[in-house]
Order: structure tokens, then sequence, then C-alpha cells
């Protein structure tokens, strides 16, 4: 393994990641404070897993955002391989310039006799007239390490789990050492290592090899009093009230074996959906369905308790699969609208 | 830590320093072995990289010392309550200083004493022991699978004992237990759709069949394709092989408990076309010690495999140790087991062994394995719940837990798994039959039809107490 470059955030400290994310309304717990902390200031690249809707993604967001970097995102994919994640040849762009005489093998020369002869038994295929900057298409991961911006980029690897075994692989060498070897340009090193942050839904088992490159996080969904605080500051013109309601549902169905347990994602979309129909007082609707929702909700009143109706109405929100709507009949509702009850008392 | 000037502190201050610099590596050392002790997924350098977490963190505060341990050391949410567990030793040395004892230095390189519970080490102790005997079998795994089997049976049964009241000791409190064998048709054509729908859903080693891929170039298309350019090949598309095969351990507890609750002609029919169909299926049974029976499962018929199976049922308490079988199948045929294999475990999770090396075992099994997916004949039980201790033990490590005692439970987890992935949300509490009839309250029978745990217990007596 070679040297590693020097992390441009070695002297970051935890009050600077605590108002990075409070700035950016992002609710993160002392432990979530601290493995960021370590993951700048080592320098290694970060692996977080939890839950759909937990919020890795945002973490990087939110990283970039508040510390002005550029924001490199790698969606991963079954398939996924060098070609999509690290360079490709411009190779239209190659054809044209060695048919046009300008450059590549003979290059200079007569365009109709280099197009009619092509390339001799001599040519070299790597002559660095086509296989240059200019013909170089980058993507995300040498995007990433050829940044000079003034800060290094945030490297989202968003759901490795998706994509297959080999390329996990490939990432390997990007994780351990910020660097790429391009057979046709060398080895590309990273002057200043990128903050690297691998997401995963647990969907499969990653490489122990790419576990022992990173620092480890695992989001939990978030208790009753974070998700509380996160719609508070994610949905401001709900009432406080209602948020805690929402909240305490929520964790009430989180513990129904869910086929997918709601997320804070869910439970944001939820609550906006709530707080858009509570403010629309159904009177943007011109009728419908739609209107009787709303018509619904809107007799909530603002702080009002949510009624059987709008929780039923707005559950698609919340819960993604038919299977889990279905779970939700009429005794867990009532124990949902127990709870909220419970949360709206305590509150 | 090391000093920048890599030279010795002649003063008070330096000698005290080296001396905590000196504890805290040595605690840190015993924790990461620990860890590894109790089954948890530590990488090779994470002691280093806790090492640099911990000065750039100092130890001032408790919380933050645990988290940053936790994201250097570890990398799967499953050893988070192991780690917890001993992190709480590890901060009490830790507290206790440098002068606590002996040369903190001294035991580094043995067992790791302190962190073990005193009970502990004397089960593994006994454990060891339980090896060594386990060792002495080692012929028997030449003599044929009845003959092995029936001489156990011999030689734990001198007094005959009473077998009805040992039955009654034996069997999990937490689902049925009703006989069914020979309900179930040799060979069923009914199995062929849902096992087909099985393997589509496991299927994670490449078959022989082509598919877009990057592995090698595609000729064909590439032609194909350059018509349209009058020839000229722009690019080449790549081909791989699809993933259309499955690889698959089977280890079956051949207790009675087990076998009374599995239907015998659909658990035999399963195997053998588990061994006809996919890639490369090993089986083993077990009870108290492990033996591979994938010969006498795929080399004869269907009936003289169910006679293999009835020969390896062991007797009423003759025990299950699941710990102790896995721990041996992973030293006899480690190579039953790579990270293209599906695990398939067969039991009921009634372990009379060691519940701590039970975890070890299948921890090991989890990170050398594609997935471990435990088929529970109990959990057909609307009411079924894994509270037996060693199903609860086990059930972290799993990937999926399903019922099954024929053909309908082979569906509903193909299902399952065809919908949500074997790396999904599946198992037997998102079984819709399960749903339904706790919705229902009929509890009376289970997915499958027959009676439950409950109308069991009331026509049977007593059928109580995991030990």
């Amino acid at each position: 393994m070679t040297d590693r470059p020097t992390t441009a955030f070695a002297d970051v400290t935890e009050a600077e990641i605590r108002a990075a994310f409070e700035a950016e309304d992002y609710v993160a717990e002392d432990d979530i404070v601290t493995t960021v902390l370590l993951a700048l200031r080592l320098g290694k690249p970060l692996l977080v897993e939890g839950e759909p809707g937990a919020g890795k993604t945002e973490l990087a967001k939110v990283l970039a955002a508040r510390f002005g970097s550029e924001l490199v995102r790698l969606q991963c994919y079954e398939g996924l391989t060098a070609e999509h994640a690290l360079y490709e040849w411009n190779y239209a762009k190659q054809l044209l310039a060695v048919q046009s005489g300008g450059a590549g093998p003979g290059g200079g020369g007569n365009a109709a006799t280099d197009a009619d002869l092509g390339p001799g038994p001599d040519a070299d295929p790597r002559d660095p007239s086509v296989f240059t900057e200019e013909y170089l298409l980058e993507r995300p991961l040498l995007r990433a390490l050829r940044s000079d911006a003034d800060r290094p980029p945030v490297l989202l690897v968003d759901e490795i789990d998706r994509a297959d075994d080999e390329f996990e692989a490939l990432l390997l060498e990007v994780l351990s050492d910020f660097q790429v070897s391009v057979p046709e340009l060398g080895t590309v090193r990273a002057a200043r290592p990128p903050v690297v942050v691998v997401t995963s839904n647990r969907t499969r088992a990653l490489s122990d090899a790419l576990k022992r490159r990173c620092l480890y996080l695992h989001v939990a969904p978030p208790s009753f009093e974070k998700e509380t605080t996160i719609l508070e500051r994610k949905v401001p013109e709900l009432d406080g009230l209602v948020a805690s309601e929402l909240a305490a549902m929520a964790a009430r169905l989180r513990e129904e074996p869910l086929r997918k347990p709601p997320g804070a994602a869910e439970t944001i979309d939820w609550a906006r959906a709530v707080a858009a129909l509570r403010d629309g007082g159904g009177g943007g609707d011109a009728g419908g369905v739609g209107a009787d929702i709303a018509d619904s909700a809107a007799e909530d009143g603002a702080d009002e308790e949510l009624s059987p109706e709008t929780v039923r109405n707005t559950l698609g929100c919340l819960l993604k699969e038919v299977e889990d709507v279905e779970r939700v009949d009429d005794r867990l509702l009532e124990e949902l609208l127990a709870a909220a009850e419970r949360a709206r008392s305590e509150a | 830590m090391t000093r920048p000037d890599g030279g010795p502190r002649a003063d008070a201050n330096g000698r005290l320093e080296d001396a905590v610099a000196d504890h805290l590596r040595v605690e840190l050392v015993r924790f990461v072995r620990a860890l590894r002790r109790a089954g948890a997924s530590v990488p090779a350098n994470a002691a280093t990289t806790a090492g640099r977490s911990l000065a750039v963190v100092g130890l001032g505060d408790r919380d933050r010392v645990r988290s940053a341990l936790r994201a250097g050391l570890l990398a799967d949410r499953a050893d988070f309550e192991t780690f917890d567990r001993l992190f709480a030793e590890f901060w009490r040395r830790l507290a206790a200083g440098p002068g606590d004892g002996d040369s903190p230095l001294d035991d580094v390189d043995g067992a790791l004493a302190p962190f073990a519970d005193p009970a502990d080490e004397a089960e593994e102790s006994d454990d060891a022991t339980d090896g060594d005997d386990g060792g002495e079998t080692d012929g028997d795994s030449a003599r044929s699978l009845a003959e092995s089997f029936a001489a156990a049976v011999t030689d734990e049964s001198p007094d005959g004992g009473d077998e009805d009241e040992e039955a009654a000791a034996r069997y999990s409190p937490t689902g049925a237990a009703e006989a069914v064998d020979g309900g179930f048709p040799l060979d069923s054509a009914d199995l062929d759709d849902t096992f087909a729908a099985l393997t589509r859903a496991l299927a994670d080693v490449r078959g022989r069949r082509f598919g877009p891929g990057d592995d090698d170039p595609d000729v064909r298309r590439a032609l194909r394709t350059s018509a349209a350019t009058g020839g000229a090949v722009l690019s080449i598309p790549q081909r791989e092989r699809r993933r259309t095969a499955v690889r698959a351990l089977f280890v079956v507890d051949v207790s009675r408990s087990v076998l009374d609750a599995v239907d015998r002609g659909f658990l035999v029919d399963f195997l053998r076309r588990a061994r006809a169909a996919w890639d490369d299926s090993r089986v083993f049974f077990f009870d108290e010690d492990v033996r591979e029976v994938t010969d006498a499962v795929d080399a004869h018929t269907a009936a003289a495999a169910l006679d293999a199976l009835d020969a390896a049922e062991a007797r009423w308490g003759g025990g299950t140790r699941i710990g102790d079988s896995l721990a041996r199948l992973r030293e006899t045929a480690p190579e039953a087991v790579d990270r293209h294999t599906v695990v398939f475990v067969v039991s009921d999770g009634l372990e009379m062994g060691d519940v701590a090396g039970l975890e070890r075992e299948l921890s090991w099994l989890r990170r050398r394995a594609d997935r471990v997916l435990w088929l529970n004949p109990l959990a057909t039980a609307a009411e079924y719940e894994p509270t037996a201790r060693g199903m609860a033990a086990a059930l972290p490590f799993v990937d999926g837990l399903f019922a099954f005692a024929g053909e309908r439970d082979v569906r509903e987890m193909a299902r399952q798994l065809c919908r949500q992935g074997a790396g999904g949300r599946v198992g037997y509490e998102f079984d819709p039959r399960r749903t339904a009839a706790a919705t229902e309250g009929t509890a009376a029978t289970d997915a499958n039809g027959r009676p439950t745990a409950r109308s069991t217990r009331e026509t049977r007596g007593t059928r109580t107490n995991d030990p």
C-alpha cells in the first residue's frame, strides 16, 4: 500500500461537524458525529449501512453542502462496469479524428490516404494522439480523484450492495489508496483525497476487503424523540403536536413485521402530505377523492388530533408495499391512534 | 502513539505516559481478541484503525470511545450486541489503569481469561473434550450412515428409559410437533414448479447460458450490429454467463422432534431434487455429531434414501448439539461452504449444547456463505416465535427463517425470495398465511392445515421446556 495523501480535513473539529449537521437540519446522534469526525480526520472511507430512508445518502449531501465541496455521486446498480464508473474513451471522436487524419496512428498526413490505408502494421494502438485528455470521458470515480477544486469533493458511492462483486473489487484501489490505474494514462492518484461515503442497504453481504478499508457506521431507524425533532425541522409548517403524533405512529408501525418499515424519509413525506392537506383545507381540489381526503383532513384543524380517516387515506406515503398497507387493519389502526394520543398527551 | 523523537523519556511523566500507552495498547488487543473469540467479524487491520481513532477522540468520554471503537473495529450491525457486552469489560479494565495487578503484557498472548466468564471457560473446556470425543468418531464417516447412527443409539441408551417422558422434555415449546411422515409421496410432481421457482430465486452461480455482461466479447452480436454501419464494428458488446445455478449445503437436524414435524417423504424429495438440479449440493445430517449423507441421498432410489433417513434418526433424548455439529463441519469439510453457497439449516433450533458455540459457528458460516436460510418445521404454527434459546441465538446470523414442513412452505419461501431477494425482509414473520391465521384467530391449524402446537399440546399433554 502506498503512502496515503494527506487528508484535507485533518484539523476539522467535532464542533464544526455538529454545526454542519445543525445548519443542514440533519439530526445526528453522537455516534454519527464521532464516526464522521474520524472519517474526515483519518481520511478513511465511511461505510454507512442502515434501512432505506434512514438518512445515509443525506449524510453525504450534508457534508458536501456544508464544506463547500462538490458532491460526486455514483449510483450503483447490477451490471455497473468500469466504463460507467471510472472512465471511457470517446470512441466516436477518436474514430473521426483518425479518419480525418488529424490524429491517431500516422496522424497529420493526408486524410484520404490515411482513411484508405488505415493504421499500418507498426502503428501503436496507444498512440497518445487519440488517447489523451481530449478523448477521455471522466466518470464519477475518476472525476472525484482528479478534482482540482479548493475543497476535495465528497464521493458518494450509493447503494454499493446493488453492484456486483466485481465492481466492489474495482473500488478497492480507490478506497485504499485513492488512486486508479488507467492503462493508457498510467496511475491516476488523488492529490487531495475525496471524502468517500459508501452506503449499503444490507441487501447482500459486502466483501471483507471492502469493509477492511472503511470505517463503519450503522444508521438505526430514528427514535421517537429524534423523529419528532426531524419532523419539526423538516416540516416546520406542521404543528409540533401533530408531528409527535406522526412520529409515534411511525414508531409503532416499525414494531410490526413489515416488508418495508418506514424510514425517516417516508415519515417526512407523510408529514408533508398531512401538512399540505391541512394547509389546503380542501379548497384546492375541484372534487373527487382528493377533495374528500382534503376535506377530512381539513376538519382536523392545524393542531387538532389526526382523524382515523386522515391516517388511513395518507398511509400510502408511509407504507410502500401492498401487504404492509393491508396489515393496517382496524385493530392496528386503533393502536396507532392510541400511540398518537399518548404522544400528544405527553408532549 | 510512538513518540516523535523515538527515544526513551527520562522524566517521570514520560514513564507514566509510556505505561498508559502500553496499558491502552494491551487492553485494545485484548478487546479485539475477545471480540473475535466471541464470533464478531473484526477485520485484520481493525486494531490499528481503532488505535488511530482513539488518538483522535481521546479517552475522556466513554460514549465517544465506544463509537470510535465500534466504527473502527466492526463491519456488521449483527456484532453490535457482542461489542457492547465486551466493551463494558474493556472500559472497566482501561479505567483500572496500568498498575492494576500484574503487568498487562503478561497474558496478552494467553487465553484472555479476564474477558471470559469463568463459566464459559468451563464450558469451553467441556466443549473441547466433546470435540475430542467427536474426533474419535472420525472413523464413523467411513461407515454407513445407518451403522453409525444405529451404533450411537445403542451406545447411548443402555437403560432404555422412558422414552415418552424424555420426549416430552425435548420438544420445543414454541411450535407444533405433529407426526406427519408417510403423507407425502416420494418424487412428487407438485414440487416441480415450486422447486423451479426456488431455484430461480436462489440462483447466484453462473450457469451455461450467456447474457449481457462484461466477461467476453460477444463476436456474433458485434457482427450482427455491424450490418447497420456497413460492416464497420464500432463497439464490441460483451457477454457473460447468466446466473442460473445454485450451490447449496444442507445441514439437517435428524432429531425426533424435527423428523416428526416435517414430512419425511417431502424432505427426502426436496434433498434429492437439490442434488439433481443444483450445481453442487452436499447434505449433512446431525444430532450430536455430523455425518455427510450426500451419497445416501443421491445414489439410490427415493425409497432407499428414506430408509437412510430413518436409520439416521436420533433416538428420543439423543439431543441436538447444533453448535458442536457445525464446528465439526467446519473442521472436517470447510470446503463445503464458499461465497456462492446457500446454506440450509433444517432444525427446530433446540440446542442442547453451548449457545455461545452455536453463535460462534453460525457467525463463521454467515461470513463464509453467500446466505444462510434456516428451515424450521415448527414455524408452520401461526403462534410460533423463535424463543427456543438455540433458535433465538441463531436468528441474528440467518438471512431468513422459514417454515418447512411441506410443499406449501417451499412455495411460500420461493415467493418471498423471488419478490424480496434473499437479502430482503423475508421469513416466517412475513408469511401471509400466518398473518391471516393470527387475524382470524384460527390457531387451531397451521399453515399447512395441520394442528398447531396449542392443539397438539392439548391432545398430547405437556410438551414443554427447551432446556
